[in-house]
């Protein structure tokens, strides 16, 4: 009896192993497939971009860098993004707020609006505001009558951005309001807190980790927009060029080493921004 | 705190919560709004906090007109039903909370933050669990330091939502009496919403029961049970046994002119049961013998009739009669049928068929 039992025992046993080694094979064949394709489509041009930016050595690259319109695209760049993704970040909270924590009418309606920026293309988003305030366009003479300029100009880069980044932090914060309901505010206000310390006692360390994440993507998207700015910007070297509008131009150019050193910036953000995103998600996941 | 609610009125859309409610709760009352859900207890309860406004109607704390007061100036303390905790702050922090953002003016200084925070620790009797955070904590240990928390304004009027009901039995009946003993040693004026009768029952000194949107009855434990005014509170309150047309005559004897779709009713506890036919009892089939604790239930339906009842009696009644199984035939007595006029009429207790008949004409 005791034999027979250890016999069917041994059966179990090497029959799950079977199972389990099968179950192996599949996983790792997936992750290779998956990794393969990871390689092809963004590893490898990543490390196309950096092997050719260096191609001519560190001086030239350090000189595509620092010379004038390069350092002026930086800096456009950093100004825009420093502009846009705060208010997108203020205006995103207080949508997000408003249409999680309460009810009216026309919310959804609310809700598809702003998701246009992410429906729309960003040439079309551009094309706006050159319509709205171009020369011809609809503000155009009252604009030129008190001389401000806002198409091929710096404000018009500005608008541009915000309009294109503006869903990233409703859209990250939105879920997570709404899931979190109204009964710990309402907690907060029954002991007596004010509107102002329920928020930011409450309400913003419960969605701390969410909100970064939407910062940090709403950043990387400013940074890097090329359709609507390129718009509206008119390519002035030195004045309304940012960096990927200066990549463009050096490449047109054939130019192609300084072409892919600026580019190499935007990638090495793309590269901070993930490593940002991972910690965040794991400091938000530990929550 | 006395709280006076008059005439008041709260729809959500066209959905009317509560309707044209009156009620008076003197100071100190422990008082426990019942009621099946949709009947608009925890409206109730929330309009009495401020964090939902009246459409119609006044209330009034110590006869002053709070209606168009804020939340923060009623000095409720609120129990949620999920407790909503803060989740990102400690227990220590959750129950400092309502003292730290009090303007500077009236705030405490830390260390008197510290020795209340602990003196309501201990009276919830979960000292050693100021550090940890609410995820870390069991139901019950939660509902503890949602009621610290509350407390630890020094509200006026304490305001429960469904105080027990995610807790499972064993807890619940703990808490339960540890609410009384609180509410015994600070004797602040409470108003807890349920929907469990033996809740109310067991803890409230009044009950006030509701049933869409509006006040059926306001009384104390005993008042209610023993003397509900209509239907819905005899039946809300405990389990009952409706008896119609043929089976209600039948055991009502003499009355011949009962009207159409009259309705009596009857607890479990005054169904006697027999072995012989005994003056106007019944004859009966059993279908279902259960004990639960040391209360047996019997099932039966009346001969010749689909209608099932319920009977209740202790153990030892049980033993008495006799070993009962599925099938077998009893003769059961109704003791104290119920008939309810129309709503705004006193029920009449029918006892014995002399004053049976009375009653019906």
């Amino acid at each position: 009896m005791i034999g027979k039992e250890t016999t069917i025992i041994h059966f179990n046993v090497s029959s799950a192993k079977k199972a389990s080694r099968h179950g192996a094979i599949k996983k790792w064949l997936l992750i290779a497939i998956a990794l393969a394709f990871l390689g092809l489509f963004i590893v490898v041009p990543l490390l196309a971009v950096f092997s050719e930016a260096l191609s001519k050595g560190m001086e030239l690259y350090v000189a595509a860098l620092t010379e004038p319109e390069a350092l002026s695209a930086i800096k456009l760049t950093l100004l825009t993004a420093a502009i846009a993704v705060p208010i997108n970040t203020i205006f995103g909270v207080i949508a997000a707020w408003g249409i999680a924590k309460f009810d009216f009418k026309g919310k959804n309606i609310l809700i598809t609006l702003i998701d246009i920026p992410f429906a729309v293309s960003p040439v079309i988003a551009g094309l706006v505001f050159v319509l709205l305030f171009g020369s011809q366009g609809v503000l155009g003479a009252f604009l030129e009558a008190y001389n401000l300029k806002i198409i091929f100009a710096v404000p018009g880069i500005v608008l541009a951005t915000i309009f294109v980044t503006f869903p990233f932090v409703v859209r990250e914060l939105l879920p997570i309001m709404q899931d979190q309901g109204t009964e710990e505010e309402q907690a907060a206000i029954t002991l007596g807190a004010n509107g102002w310390q329920t928020f930011f006692r409450i309400t913003l360390p419960n969605i701390k980790w969410g909100l970064l994440y939407g910062v940090i993507l709403c950043n990387a998207r400013a940074m890097g927009e090329f359709g609507a700015v390129s718009v509206v910007s008119g390519h002035i070297r030195g004045l309304t060029n940012t960096i990927p509008l200066h990549v463009e131009i050096l490449y047109n150019e054939y130019n192609f080493t300084a072409a892919f050193a600026v580019a190499s910036l935007l990638a090495l953000l793309a590269l901070i921004t993930l490593v940002l995103k991972s910690i965040v998600e794991y400091k938000s996941q530990k929550h | 705190m006395g709280i006076s609610i008059l005439d008041v009125s709260k729809r959500f859309g066209s959905y009317p919560a509560v309707k044209n409610v009156e009620l008076e709760i003197p100071t100190g009352d422990f008082v426990a709004l019942l009621g099946p859900s949709g009947s608009g207890k925890t409206t109730l309860l929330r309009l009495i906090a401020g964090l939902e406004g009246t459409d119609s109607g006044k209330i009034l704390f110590n006869g002053v007109d709070y209606t168009n007061k804020t939340v923060k100036d009623r000095k409720v303390g609120f129990v949620f039903q999920h407790y909503a905790l803060f989740r990102h702050m400690t227990i220590f922090e959750n129950i400092a909370f309502g003292l730290k953002v009090r303007p500077r003016k009236f705030r405490p200084s830390k260390s008197e933050i510290k020795e209340k925070v602990f003196n309501l620790l201990k009276l919830v009797q979960l000292e050693q669990l100021a550090d940890r955070y609410p995820s870390q904590l069991s139901g019950g240990q939660r509902q503890r330091i949602a009621l610290a928390r509350a407390l630890a304004v020094e509200p006026e009027v304490l305001l429960l939502d469904e105080p027990f009901g995610a807790l499972d039995a064993k807890v619940r009946q703990e808490l339960r009496h540890w609410l009384r003993e609180i509410h015994q040693k600070l004797n602040i004026t409470t108003v807890f919403v349920t929907h469990d009768q033996e809740e109310a029952l067991e803890m409230a000194d009044t009950i006030v029961v509701m049933n869409k949107g509006m006040v059926e009855q306001i009384g104390s434990p005993e008042e209610v049970y023993q003397h509900p005014v209509n239907a819905f509170v005899y039946s809300f309150l405990g389990r009952v046994n409706e008896l119609k047309g043929s089976t209600l005559s039948e055991s009502t004897d003499r009355i011949t002119d009962l009207a159409d779709g009259t309705v009596g009713y009857i607890r479990p506890h005054e169904i006697l049961l027999n072995k012989f036919q005994q003056g106007d009892s019944l004859p009966v089939e059993v279908s279902h013998v259960h004990t639960v604790g040391a209360v047996v239930r019997i099932e039966f339906k009346p001969l010749d009739t689909e209608e099932f009842y319920g009977a209740e009696m202790d153990i030892e009644k049980y033993k008495e009669l006799g070993s009962v199984k599925k099938g077998n035939i009893l003769y059961a007595e109704f003791k104290n049928i119920v008939v309810f006029g129309k709503e705004t009429e006193t029920p009449h207790v029918l006892t014995d068929t002399n004053r049976l008949s009375a009653a019906i004409h």
